[in-house]
């Protein structure tokens, strides 16, 4: 029984603790992004173009193929379904519309998860563990300025362009199987997906992906300033760092899928 | 080695008054005072584990002591919020073990790096004072090289040309000739002698090697478990009767098996 009561307490103080690291942390962020550049402390512009062309720009073969291939599955499965109520012509609205808001949004983010916040996670860790980051103290360099803010606000910029177009290859890649496959007419397929769509979807996928940065930038720094020891740490806070993102992506989607739904 | 530096009494550069640091419930340092004189090299010599990296982590505001006080030019530098201290350390430069240079940038962009966040000169003049800064520790013509492809002993110069970057008054070396080779340990000796000669340089090293210790120390600082077990020149260590600061200096083993009580107490985990 104490044991029990014990580890429950510890449980919690450790809870507390991390949280309390995470709150430490966003507002420093906040504070090198928004407050210190107003007083003239200047943002890292050329690193944070350098880490949105690595977020962006070189994510977007891998996650434009997935979610065409998405789009495809998903136009299939609808197929089998819609297809005993002879309304096939509705995978359009099927597929335009858990496209933006949902499946492209969680999809980039989980596939940018698994790119970036692992690499930001792996990247901090080892400059811990290569004394980098004392090295930043020593030399009166502020390690959130210098390192977090231009990952964040790239991040921040990054994903929801990845979304968007992952939201239009995705509507691309249902359009293929049920032109190819189906036998669909395009004009009908466009017509369709167009009426069914609105903007309110769009804002959905988007509000999404800009809080889903938020959480992939977070837990890979947060992660990423805990590594302790050597390369060892650094693995097993970096697979922390994917495994946490995504349960965290997924339950903030679930919030916001929710909200959407009164709203 | 001695070089006579031209100090007067009152000129300390670096004091620490009674610190004590603490990781948990264990004390790492007990009370330890010493001081530095402006231009002075002073030696903290000690085993593994007995406290002189901390020592030094402490001294760059790395850690925050349990109590006691460290004072830098006669200013409280424990006591200072994190705005005063980034100011001070831009007139502080610290060598890493492993050198710790940015992997992502060159050597000549690791050596501008204080100069370009710091300052405001131009591009140009910040590449000439890299430049001059890489030639002082040997390095010249070495700047668009990226550290990988560096030797140990070259990313510690590169490491020192960095904190040598913004001129600063007191420099900390942490086991500068670990993992070299005893000529390439040498060279960094002299190079740590030549930069405190040139610059009067106040030098606090870190260290456990009897030689280089005999090249560059003006005074020594010799801790066993978190305690200073001798403090004063080489000489005058050389004459104090410490157990410890006599097995370290002859370079005998600890005896072995000890107390047999306690070693049975080890291998059964009793705690009575």
């Amino acid at each position: 029984m104490t044991a029990f009561l014990g580890h429950t307490g510890r449980i919690t103080l450790n809870g507390l603790y991390s949280g309390s690291t995470v709150c430490v942390l966003m507002v420093e962020t906040v504070n090198w992004m928004l407050v210190q550049p107003l007083r003239g402390k200047g943002l890292r512009v050329r690193s944070t173009v350098e880490h949105f062309v690595e977020f962006g720009v070189r994510s977007m073969p891998i996650v434009g193929l997935i979610c065409f291939l998405i789009g495809a599955i998903m136009a299939m499965q609808s197929a089998y379904s819609l297809e005993q109520w002879g309304a096939t012509r509705l995978i359009a609205n099927l597929v335009g519309v858990s496209a933006l808001r949902e499946l492209a949004p969680l999809m980039a983010a989980i596939l940018i998860t698994g790119r970036c916040g692992a690499a930001i996670t792996a990247e901090i860790g080892t400059m811990k563990v290569a004394e980098e980051i004392d090295a930043l103290h020593v030399m009166g360099l502020n390690p959130t300025k210098f390192l977090v803010v231009p990952k964040f606000l790239a991040m921040l910029l990054a994903l929801p362009c990845v979304t968007v177009l992952s939201m239009l290859i995705m509507i691309l890649g249902g359009y293929t199987v049920s032109v190819l496959l189906i036998g669909l007419d395009t004009q009908l397929y466009f017509e369709q997906t167009a009426s069914a769509l609105a903007t309110k979807d769009l804002v959905t996928g988007l509000v999404k992906s800009v809080f889903f940065a938020v959480v992939i930038c977070w837990v890979g720094v947060y992660r990423g300033f805990k590594v302790e020891g050597g390369a060892e740490g650094v693995g097993k806070q970096t697979t922390a760092s994917v495994v946490n993102a995504i349960f965290l992506i997924i339950l903030v989607d679930l919030v916001w899928t929710t909200l959407f739904y009164f709203i | 080695m001695q070089q006579d530096v031209p100090t007067t009494q009152s000129d300390i550069h670096l004091e620490v008054h009674d610190l004590v640091v603490k990781y948990g419930d264990r004390t790492v340092l007990k009370k330890v005072n010493f001081e530095v004189n402006r231009g002075e090299v002073l030696v903290i010599l000690g085993g593994s584990g007995c406290g002189k990296s901390t020592l030094l982590r402490n001294l760059v505001g790395l850690m925050r002591p349990y109590s006691g006080q460290i004072l830098i030019n006669g200013k409280d530098f424990t006591g200072m919020n994190e705005e005063e201290r980034m100011a001070l350390r831009k007139r502080m430069g610290m060598c890493f073990q492993g050198s710790a240079l940015f992997n992502s940038m060159t050597i000549g962009e690791n050596v501008a790096l204080p100069l370009r966040e710091h300052t405001r000169l131009e591009n140009s003049t910040i590449e000439i004072m890299t430049r001059i800064k890489l030639e002082l520790v040997g390095l010249g013509g070495f700047d668009t090289y990226m550290p990988s492809e560096l030797s140990g002993g070259m990313k510690k110069r590169a490491g020192l040309a960095r904190a040598m970057a913004m001129d600063p008054e007191i420099i900390f070396y942490d086991e500068p000739s670990a993992g070299l080779d005893p000529i390439v340990a040498a060279d960094l000796d002299m190079l740590i002698r030549k930069m405190q000669h040139t610059f009067n340089l106040t030098s606090v090293v870190v260290t456990h090697e009897m030689e280089s210790v005999k090249l560059i120390a003006d005074r020594v600082l010799m801790l066993d478990k978190g305690e200073v077990v001798g403090y004063g020149t080489l000489d005058e260590l050389r004459q104090t009767d410490h157990p410890f600061v006599q097995q370290f200096f002859e370079r005998r083993p600890n005896e072995e098996g000890g107390d047999e009580a306690t070693y049975l107490q080890a291998l059964t985990g009793n705690q009575n």
